[in-house]
């Protein structure tokens, strides 16, 4: 379903709105604003938000929530390993901040087709900002050879401003004074 | 190589080049009057002061025939591909003007030394000054006996969990330990493959295995050795046994298909360190249970600051947000309770196999201080191998990076 998929169709911003309504359940939970949602074929197979300050666990990011969310189902439908890197392969991912290094390293691990992110990620960004993790796959090797990635596509600076807007409203208002006031 | 002991080797941000091979910069020097050094140099140090070079000298003394000292001086720095008239600051022209000096271009270490090596070669071009470099985390200068003995031994407690899963493979493992009371926080091995969790399946039961492991370490010692001789007998009988080790082969889970028929769920980013953070995540929340969902803003990672990718524009977020982020961290980690930790802050983490760029930019995220691992991974390690997060300067927090190189009879040669 490539024809959905162009950086401006309406498909694409669809999406990313979603992406945008997890990064807000997120800070509604007093979660750093990032959110993300798994496409298949032109529907959202899955969801996920920041959940690092519940969890006490700082790699907790919306892509690692969504990716459980959605290995789950696919196991509890029993396929295999096979067949759900096979299902990995078609699945794009939309989220509103470009994906860290360990997501990067994470997307680039489970095999996916692409990723649209907002807003660039200049301090930890794995898709071209600090590393390039999507593209240091071993595209010239035949595709068989898994002991390298293949690495993924990746366009950024979608909806960046809304991203970027949720993120400013987050610190502005939880920190008005270099302290952080408990709501 | 044989190697018969146990060592600590620290992994620098760089790559180490060899002494003769270290970076240099260009800089106008000239000869001059022995008795007009000092006024010279004077006004050198206010017109043109060696800001980036601070630890060149600018004086350099050499010994020509007739035992006569000849003494040059370096002018300032050499811009490359620049007429030097044109770069130079006026106040340096007058000076040559006024001594009738004859500028050249000399070469200088473009970095301070960081051992006694480096530093003897860079004189060989033009003096530098030599202070071995401190560093903030402990270490990287030297172990204590004392604290050697301490990191052998946890590092033999992840050792002894390689081979501990239930599909008798050996996989990488991680150990989460507070060295200021050499305490076990938390422990994992790769559960890319686990039987499945029908018993213990909240996350808040998997730190329970911990006291075991103490047991193990303080009084059992027996104990240890003997599972590093069953893992050199199972390495015997199956010698590909390492393609179970998840950060040396990540992007191979698509082909397991080994374990058909028996009772096990699987999850390609289970790496070891990972769940070893969740572990001492669910630690953390059942040692501090109520100050989980208070508002306390842990997540500082996502962004610090951030900028549009727009063909068009660039646009980048106010540094100051970006300060507040780090000041939250801190103040929400140690002012809301002072035992609590913030995250890992202070712990080091053991791990057997170097870790990918997955476990690897984790760890960054969780703030462990210090990384010991034992085995480099060459298809797709983040600490030195494929790539070195402990050298990448924008990262928010920087660990400090050990290989601890085992002794050949607790691994065997096999293993490596
Ligand atoms: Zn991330
Ligand atoms: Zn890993």
């Amino acid at each position: 379903m490539a024809s959905v998929n162009g950086k401006d169709s309406s498909a694409t911003l669809a999406f990313m709105e979603l992406a945008i309504q997890q990064a807000k359940l997120a800070m509604e939970s007093l979660e750093v604003p990032v959110g993300c949602v798994i496409v298949e074929d032109g529907k959202v197979v899955a969801s996920g938000r920041n959940r690092t300050t519940e969890t006490r666990n700082a790699t907790r990011h919306a892509e690692m929530e969504a990716i459980d969310v959605l290995l789950e189902q696919l196991q509890k439908l029993g396929l295999s390993e096979a067949e759900v890197a096979e299902k990995f392969s078609g699945f794009d991912f939309y989220v509103t901040c470009e994906p860290c290094i360990m997501c990067a390293m994470a997307l680039s691990i489970l095999g996916i087709r692409e990723v649209y992110y907002g807003c660039a990620n200049d301090k930890f960004g794995g898709c071209g900002s600090i590393l390039s993790i999507h593209s240091s796959g071993s595209e010239h090797l035949s595709s068989d050879d898994t002991s390298k990635g293949k690495g993924f596509k990746c366009t950024g600076g979608i909806m960046a401003s809304e991203a970027i807007s949720l993120l400013r409203s987050f610190y502005e208002q939880g920190n008005p004074n270099g302290l952080h006031a408990n709501v | 190589m044989m190697n018969n002991k146990w060592e600590i080797i620290h992994i620098p941000d760089k790559p180490p080049v060899p002494p003769n091979q270290q970076p240099t910069a260009d800089v106008f020097a000239s000869v001059i009057e022995p008795k007009l050094a000092n006024t010279i140099v004077r006004r050198l140090n206010q017109i043109a002061p060696l800001e980036n070079l601070r630890h060149v000298k600018r004086v350099r003394k050499n010994c020509i025939d007739g035992g006569k000292n000849q003494i040059s001086i370096i002018l300032c720095v050499a811009l490359k591909g620049e007429n030097w008239l044109e770069g130079t600051p006026d106040g340096i022209l007058e000076l040559i003007n006024a001594y009738q000096l004859s500028p050249f271009i000399a070469k200088v270490a473009k970095y301070a030394a960081l051992s006694k090596e480096e530093w003897e070669e860079q004189c060989k071009l033009w003096p530098t000054s030599y202070h071995p470099p401190t560093y903030n985390i402990d270490g990287i200068t030297g172990f204590s006996e004392d604290d050697s003995q301490s990191i052998f031994n946890f590092m033999k407690v992840a050792i002894e969990l390689t081979s501990s899963n239930p599909f008798n493979q050996i996989v990488n493992a991680a150990v989460i330990v507070d060295p200021s009371v050499r305490q076990v926080i938390a422990s994992a091995y790769d559960q890319t493959c686990y039987e499945h969790p029908s018993v213990n399946n909240t996350s808040g039961t998997r730190f329970s295995c911990q006291p075991e492991i103490c047991t193990a370490l303080q009084s059992d010692a027996n104990r240890v050795e003997m599972n590093e001789q069953s893992i050199l007998n199972r390495i015997d009988q199956c010698p590909l046994s390492y393609s179970g080790v998840s950060c040396l082969y990540p992007w191979q889970w698509k082909e397991k298909h080994q374990y058909a028929g028996k009772n096990y769920a699987w999850h390609p980013l289970r790496h070891a360190a990972l769940v070893a953070i969740e572990n001492a995540a669910a630690r953390d929340r059942h040692l501090f249970p109520g100050l989980g969902n208070s508002g306390l803003s842990i997540q500082v990672d996502h962004m610090q600051s951030s900028s549009i990718i727009n063909p068009a524009k660039r646009q980048k977020i106010p540094s100051e947000v970006a300060e507040d982020m780090t000041l939250k961290a801190c103040t929400d980690g140690f002012h809301s309770e002072a035992v609590r930790p913030y995250l890992c802050t202070g712990f080091d983490i053991y791990l057997v196999w170097e870790p990918c760029a997955m476990c690897a930019m984790a760890l960054v995220h969780q703030r462990i201080r210090r990384i010991f691992y034992a085995f480099p991974n060459p298809n797709a390690g983040a600490l030195g191998s494929v790539y070195r997060l402990q050298g990448e300067k924008s990262l928010n927090h920087h660990y400090a990076v050990f290989r601890i190189l085992l002794p050949e009879e607790v691994f065997g040669k096999k293993f490596i």
